[in-house]
């Protein structure tokens, strides 16, 4: 599938920004599941570096800025064609070792909730793929989809046991689940192309999980589902905040700052 | 119990003549030396602060005048092991962020590395200057008998006191000149210089050709600072905080009177997490944004390499003697304390059973937290210990409880033994390893005590190696 | 130089020469309180605290309660006075101690054994009968620590930015005394040539340390408010003059200027407040407005720092 992403994010700043320095990892992975046509970062303040590509395979760019009034747009847009590969990551460049994506953080620490999820499944995990199924069909029926019920520093066990949550909930508590049963799995963020699909998840986030015989495998617990040839990979982590697209630090600036993310997406085929 | 002093009653030659001298001295030139030394510590500043919940105040580190000793044969073993240390330390370091050939030997289990908080993913496959992830190593050393130095800890990010091995043997050649006239002591002034050109070596890809190196603090509430400060000036370079420094368009620049600066090497007294609130913690605001892209992109080195801290975490500790052997094909000429490792079956049984004998400490804790100490707990902390082990055994270790040597202090009216460690620091550069003749003993103060952390009531003594 | 470096340096210098002028000032006031006149001393405590800017802070701690005891250790020990001697000294070593390694081992010692010293004496609870010893502590300290600056410093940048400080220290306090007390120096008829006016006079030249420089200058009969309004604002010879600090933050700027090889802004701006002043006189000024003058050059010296603050101490990028 050719997909057409133009990815919008906008700051509004309440004062003057005396520097600001955002790391960007906006650029579609480079996989054998997806192949970049066009691709192009943006930024309508500052000069746009491209640094380094780091042991996950992101290419990372920078941008330095100083003194910014008002506002900054960050535009990534370009087409991306796409495959279905039954959800097995291939071709990646990566070094890191997967026992790494053993290791918890604060959002995917699990809880006695999390525990009880894990007592459901069945004992035997011979057959990985059949387990892994599993955790992400008893993940997506752990909480209810509402959106803007959750925030970034929402953790694994904070939205199962308010019962709901955004993809970002899902996919820590899917992390949280497969971790706790010794599978290695890791936050990804990327693009969801859907017919007729809610625009909300058009930035989406999912899980991957490594499979012994198969190697990484991308599930979608929102979706309980493996992904297809509607997900864009863009950027991975142990956990969301460890996956951003966007960082950015600011420097002796104290006013208020205003996000806005608008994603337009398309088949162009 | 040790003592370095006597011998079956009979005092050990390198320290006859300083025995006799102390005995010598009348009790007010002790006190006056005493408060002249005091003086002198204070006057420079030499202090370390100490945070309360109220506020930050200074504080004095106690100095003993009474010398630790070591003869020339004992040091140069103490060295090599030293120095052997330190290069299996690196070459494990640039393994395991490659290659990992020492996990796929299964020499050191995969679990121990890629799980352990400190192995820093985003150092995966990133080639650090001249491959030296640790330039600075302290290795804590305890004397079990005549022979035997072993091992405690080895310290592999940014490890302290090496101010007060310099400033000890300052003080006390300035109180007791004649001693350096007739006895033959090892020199430890050209540390800073060694250290300077140890850094100097660590070059970037991208680097100017006057290599601007700078020392990065925290700041004056940072307990170390004093020694910070020494370093720079005694090296010539400047002091700066996260502040003085900013990354634009992937170059680091301090900012001085004459505009900006490129800077090429970082000798960083932070911690790993406050480097730079971009890509590590994204609070701290005594790191500067961007300095990890700067890095990575070969302009700037940031010594120690972030990510280094894997190397000194307990559970590795326990791995030293196999580190040795797959990297330099050698036997460790020191040897580690005994330790079981709890993740092992056969030594989580024997831990269980002996903990009133044994010190258990948590590997990835550091500076005592999580740690029992089997005779000074009572029943009911050690079967709460038991429970937790037993709950998960790969978070432990455990070593016999260790004697620490003893060297006496001046203490009000006499000589009295005390228990004391040795902080040699190593100096790793891209062709060059090297060990001033020198250390830092650090003395209980209080008796019997095994506690010499500064902290803790711990002091201070020079360490005097002896030329022949 | 580090930009911070250069602004602990002027910090440092800065709170010194502050300790330097409270501690001048608080003498001038033993000295009146040894004068049986208390409806007098009553008004010169509360114009003491006006002259060092900290009667809002003083009343805002301690309400209209004036006493001598309450006054004096609020000006030398007390914490909640951000200005007193204690807290200045505290501060000027707390910016040294930043850049220990730009100054001599010698400078350092210097303040940071005034420190520990004066720790001392705030260690003991405050008695009016040690007042002599603290002012000629912390007097004679100050001029260990100068002269130590300049017996042991290069006479490079550092020297410039500790000397830079001071002066500009200096200027303002200055600028402020004569203000607090400006209409003494009016030709006002009722009160010339009387004995009030005599010893208001005699207090303002004492203030400032001037008063024997004056009596060199000018005789025992120049004291009228014409030669105090020249020695004390033009006459370059006089160390607290206005015309003497800003001559000397002038040439040290040039030196800047020239170790920078760069111009600079504030260097462009006190240029021409030196060039104006040499055109000035007494009566010039008195044409002016005393008050008018003083605020205009209160305003100008401000402008001229941050001038200076912008030129070296934020660390201009490019």
């Amino acid at each position: 599938m050719k997909i057409s992403i133009n990815h919008k994010t906008t700051y509004n700043f309440s004062s003057n920004v005396p520097k600001l320095m955002q790391s960007i990892r906006l650029y579609p992975s480079n996989c054998k599941n997806q192949k970049t046509i066009s691709w192009s970062i943006k930024s309508d303040k500052g000069m746009i570096t491209e640094s380094h590509s780091d042991a996950l395979g992101h290419k990372i760019f920078n941008i330095y800025n100083k003194e910014i009034i008002g506002s900054q747009t960050i535009i990534s847009k370009g087409i991306v064609e796409t495959k279905d590969t039954s959800g097995v990551l291939k071709g990646l460049k990566e070094k890191v070792n997967t026992l790494c994506f053993l290791r918890d953080t604060e959002l995917t620490k699990a809880c006695r909730k999390i525990d009880l999820l894990s007592k459901k499944l069945s004992k035997n995990k011979s057959n990985e793929i059949l387990f892994c199924h599993q955790m992400n069909s008893v993940v997506s029926q752990s909480i209810k989809y509402i959106s803007g019920s959750t925030s970034i520093y929402t953790s694994a066990s904070d939205s199962i046991s308010q019962g709901s949550g955004v993809c970002q909930d899902f996919a820590h508590i899917l992390i949280s689940l497969a971790r706790k049963n010794n599978f290695p799995a890791r936050y990804i963020s990327g693009f969801l192309m859907e017919e007729n699909g809610n625009a909300e998840q058009a930035t989406h986030a999912w899980v991957e999980i490594f499979i012994n015989d198969l190697g990484w495998v991308g599930f979608d617990p929102s979706h309980n589902k493996c992904i297809d040839e509607g997900y864009v990979r863009v950027c991975c982590g142990l956990d969301s905040l460890d996956s951003s697209m966007i960082k950015g630090v600011k420097t002796n600036f104290n006013g208020d700052e205003n996000l806005k993310v608008d994603v337009s997406i398309s088949n162009c085929q | 119990m040790f003592n370095e002093v006597y011998e079956k009653r009979r005092i050990r030659s390198v320290y006859s003549p300083v025995i006799n001298w102390a005995k010598s001295l009348p009790e007010s030139t002790i006190l006056k030396r005493k408060s002249e030394a005091e003086n002198l510590f204070k006057k420079i500043g030499i202090t370390f602060s100490v945070y309360n919940n109220y506020d930050t105040s200074e504080r004095l580190i106690p100095f003993d005048m009474f010398p630790r000793i070591l003869s020339k044969t004992e040091w140069k073993k103490i060295q090599s092991g030293v120095v052997q240390r330190s290069m299996a330390l690196n070459a494990f370091l640039n393994d395991i962020y490659n290659d990992g050939e020492i996990i796929k030997a299964k020499v050191v289990p995969a679990d121990l590395i890629y799980k352990n908080p400190a192995y820093e993913i985003k150092m995966v496959g990133f080639k650090v200057p001249k491959k030296i992830y640790s330039p600075i190593i302290g290795t804590d050393i305890i004397r079990e008998d005549k022979r035997n130095f072993k091992v405690l800890e080895d310290n592999c990010r940014t490890p302290s006191g090496v101010s007060y091995m310099i400033e000890n043997r300052e003080i006390m050649m300035r109180m007791f000149p004649e001693l350096f006239q007739s006895l033959k002591i090892e020199p430890v002034e050209n540390y800073p210089e060694i250290l300077l050109n140890t850094l100097k070596s660590l070059t970037p890809k991208n680097c100017s050709k006057n290599r601007n190196i700078v020392i990065l603090t925290p700041g004056p509430l940072n307990s170390a600072y004093y020694e910070h400060s020494f370093l720079a000036d005694m090296m010539g370079v400047e002091l700066v905080q996260g502040s003085d420094l900013y990354v634009d368009q992937g170059i680091t620049y301090m900012k001085t009177t004459r505009g900006r600066e490129k800077v090429d090497i970082i000798y960083r007294r932070i911690d790993d997490n406050f480097i730079d609130p971009i890509t590590f913690d994204r609070n701290s605001c005594i790191g500067v944004p961007g300095l990890f892209d700067s890095y990575k992109s070969g302009n700037v080195n940031i010594c120690s390499a972030p990510g280094s801290g894997i190397a000194d975490d307990k559970a590795i500790y326990t791995y030293m003697p196999e580190i040795i052997k797959f990297y330099l094909g050698e036997e460790p000429i020191l040897e580690n304390i005994k330790t079981w490792r709890c993740s092992e079956k056969k030594d989580l049984e024997y831990v269980v059973k002996n903990l009133k004998n044994l010190v258990v400490k948590e590997v990835h804790g550091s500076g005592g937290y999580g740690m029992l100490i089997g005779s000074h707990a009572t029943n009911k902390q050690i079967s709460h210990f038991k429970t937790k082990i037993k709950n998960n055994p790969s978070n432990y270790i455990a070593q016999p409880i260790i004697s620490l040597s003893s060297v006496p202090i001046f203490n009000k009216k006499s000589l009295s033994p005390r228990h004391v460690d040795l902080r040699p620091f190593c100096l790793v550069g891209s062709n060059s390893v090297n060990l001033v003749n020198g250390a830092l003993t650090r003395v209980a103060l209080k008796e019997g005590s095994l506690v010499v952390n500064s902290s803790q009531g711990g002091g201070v003594k020079d360490t005097w190696v002896m030329t022949e | 130089m580090l930009s911070r470096t250069a602004e602990n340096l002027y910090w440092t210098s800065r709170y010194i020469e502050r300790a330097d002028s409270i501690a001048r000032l608080l003498e001038v006031a033993y000295r009146i309180n040894l004068i049986p006149n208390t409806s007098r001393t009553q008004n010169e405590w509360t114009s003491i605290l006006e002259t060092s800017g900290i009667k809002d802070e003083y009343i805002l701690h301690y309400k209209e309660n004036f006493k001598k005891d309450k006054i004096e250790n609020f000006l030398i020990f007390d914490e909640k006075n951000g200005s007193s001697i204690f807290e200045c000294i505290r501060k000027a070593r707390s910016n040294i101690k930043m850049v220990r390694t730009a100054v001599t081992l010698e400078v350092w010692n210097a303040v940071n054994s005034t420190f520990h010293d004066i720790e001392k004496f705030s260690e003991k609870k405050y008695s009016s009968r040690d007042l002599p010893g603290i002012i000629d502590f912390v007097k004679s300290r100050v001029n260990l620590i100068r002269g130590t600056i300049q017996n042991t410093q290069l006479i490079d940048d550092t020297f410039d930015f500790l000397s830079i400080g001071t002066y500009v220290e200096r200027a303002d306090f200055t600028a402020r005394i004569i203000d607090v007390k400006y209409f003494i120096l009016l030709p006002s008829s009722n009160y010339v040539g009387s004995q009030i006016d005599n010893f208001q006079w005699t207090l303002m030249l004492r203030s400032v340390s001037a008063y024997r420089g004056f009596k060199q200058t000018y005789g025992n009969n120049g004291v009228n408010h014409m030669n105090i309004i020249e020695f004390l604002i033009l006459d370059m010879t006089c160390p607290r003059s206005l015309m003497f600090s800003l001559d000397k933050i002038n040439s040290h700027l040039t030196n800047l200027k020239k170790i920078y090889k760069k111009n600079s802004k504030a260097e462009e701006e006190i240029s021409l407040i030196v060039k104006k002043f040499k055109k000035l006189s007494a009566k010039k000024i008195l044409n002016i407005g005393l008050h008018e003058f003083l605020l205009e050059f209160i305003r100008k010296l401000y402008s001229v720092n941050s001038n200076l603050q912008n030129n070296y101490f934020f660390g201009k990028e490019k």
